[in-house]
């Protein structure tokens, strides 16, 4: 969402939910990355940044883009995923000028907190203990992409769909987005379910595949899931 | 000594031979983009190193003014006084060394553009209604389109005209400002500034960090993708070339967090223990006090004119 699009009631809250978000997220890297923090969320934002310049063919001939923040959550965990996002998206929007400053709290809730919280609990479910290279596995991940971009899309939508209500003028004109709810909710949701998200979960599962196959090892929770999906060994009766 | 003519850049969008080709590609598409992208920063960067105006001020005042004028133009109500400053932009792109032109193409190709189209609608009596300004069709009492009802008859509003220009100005405002603070700063001092705003030291590295691995990382995609074409004689079907780039995803992912483990092993060997310095001291000269009094001052004046507590 660029600026102009929310009034200050809708960015400033939205500003002050991801203060302490970001906080946590910083103090929890802190402690689980200690002298590796910077380079190892330098490169991870790189990652997020540059994720979207893959094209992905869709049916038709077109392409379309992944945004990755559920595929880096699953990897390196949510909270690394909350700030790699933000880092990737505050260069997108100043050095780029997409997605706008007044916004960017918005943009961070809804891309760099809901994708890879939603993305990665959906996965974390699906999943359950089994193995890492097991298809079940993989299906999470798509589902975690899926459903977290749709979600987000569904959050970005009501963000927007608030905006008549909260910000029109005494003659009933609106001041900033001029849709309410009952549009821009299921324009965002179906919009994404049907075509993005789909995109999105492709890409998550493929390259959970991939890393899950190759080099398990990087899956920030690795040895937990290693662990957990290994059969419970009983004492023989004597 | 480099000659004039290899610094010379020309800016617009990228025109590779080959991108004349009717359909491209995903693999194409993904080279072509990379290479808009270098050629977008490249651009970028040299008109910060120009002498103009803007890059003549202190990166913090820069990025202050701007925000305080960004947060300023999304409460602004008035077009007019939108306008004015979106003139202003054009002012200062033009006192900064910018190519006009350049800059307004820059500036509304896409997101102004865009936004203007999903608030069309609302120009037409059927979304809001107020005064006739263009009539349109006379369709009479009890028309429908589909389950919607439709009034007698069809005009674009007097309202609605304003609405839509107000809309589209403070999009195209924001985004003028937030290129004119990137266009004319340094990356480097840019992101350093970001301490004015009590961001942590750890992420302004971190961000600074993350800005000049984007391009290794572009680089590598681009390679990647070029091997790809070059090996590629008749395409795969759908579902193995969706394997296959995600697959390029993970593998990206994976190269990411080992050149972050060298990255690191660098940075411990050369003595980093995890506390972060950053070097450049800014010094605050007349002109960016006047520069930053001058923004706030405008900011309270114009934010006063559209409240509607002072008139002009």
């Amino acid at each position: 969402m660029p600026d102009g699009y929310l009034g200050p009631n809708t960015y400033i809250p939205l500003w002050l939910i991801m203060i302490p978000i970001w906080y946590y997220a910083g103090r929890w890297l802190k402690t689980n990355l200690r002298t590796k923090q910077v380079p190892y969320l330098a490169l991870a934002a790189a990652f997020s940044f540059v994720i979207m310049m893959f094209n992905v063919p869709i049916p038709g001939g077109s392409t379309g883009h992944a945004v990755g923040s559920a595929l880096v959550a699953i990897i390196l965990g949510p909270w690394a995923a909350v700030v790699t996002t933000s880092v990737a998206l505050l260069i997108q929007c100043l050095l780029f000028g997409d997605g706008g400053i007044t916004t960017f709290g918005a943009n961070c809730f809804n891309m760099a907190v809901v994708i890879p919280f939603v993305g990665y609990y959906a996965y974390a479910f699906i999943a359950g203990k089994t193995k890492i290279t097991e298809r079940r596995r993989i299906i999470g991940a798509g589902v975690g992409g899926w459903l977290g971009l749709t979600v987000a899309a569904a959050c970005a939508g009501f963000e927007m769909g608030i905006q008549p209500i909260l910000n029109s003028s005494a003659t009933g004109v609106p001041l900033y987005m001029p849709y309410g709810l009952n549009v821009t909710v299921p324009a965002m949701v179906f919009g994404h379910a049907f075509f993005f998200s789909i995109i999105e979960a492709v890409v998550t599962a493929a390259a959970f595949a991939y890393i899950a196959r190759n080099d398990p090892s990087i899956i920030w929770n690795y040895k937990a899931i290693e662990s957990a999906s290994k059969p419970r060994v009983t004492a023989a009766p004597a | 000594m480099i000659p004039d003519w290899m610094n010379a850049t020309e800016a617009g969008p990228y025109q590779g031979a080959a991108s004349l080709a009717k359909k491209k590609g995903f693999a194409k598409k993904t080279v072509d983009g990379v290479l808009a992208f270098f050629q977008e920063s490249l651009i970028s960067e040299t008109f910060a190193k120009r002498k103009g105006l803007l890059q003549s001020l202190d990166p913090r005042v820069k990025l202050i003014s701007m925000l305080v004028l960004i947060v300023g133009v999304t409460l602004m109500r008035s077009p007019w006084v939108l306008l004015i400053i979106y003139l202003l932009t054009l002012g200062l792109a033009y006192f900064s060394k910018i190519e006009v032109l350049w800059f307004v193409k820059r500036v509304w190709v896409f997101i102004p553009i865009f936004a203007g189209v999903i608030v069309i609608p609302m120009l037409f009596n059927v979304f809001l209604a107020g005064n006739v300004l263009v009539p349109i069709a006379t369709l009479g009492n009890g028309s429908h389109l589909g389950p919607i009802a439709l009034p007698s008859s069809i005009y674009i509003t007097q309202q609605g005209t304003t609405y839509v220009v107000t809309f589209i100005l403070r999009v195209a405002a924001c985004v003028s400002l937030a290129i004119l603070l990137f266009l004319t700063t340094q990356r480097d001092l840019l992101f350093k500034s970001l301490r004015t705003l009590q961001v942590p030291k750890v992420y302004v590295l971190t961000i600074n960090m993350c800005y000049r691995y984007i391009f290794l990382l572009l680089d590598t995609i681009a390679d990647l993708f070029t091997a790809r074409r070059s090996r590629q004689i008749v395409s795969l079907p759908l579902r193995e070339e969706q394997k296959w780039v995600g697959g390029r995803v993970g593998y990206m992912l994976v190269k990411s967090l080992d050149m972050s483990d060298k990255v690191h092993q660098a940075m411990i060997s050369r003595g980093f223990d995890g506390d972060v310095k950053l070097m450049h001291v800014n010094v605050m000269r007349h002109r960016d006090y006047a520069a930053i009094v001058t923004v706030l001052a405008c900011c309270v004046i114009l934010g006063l004119i559209s409240q509607s507590l002072i008139s002009i």
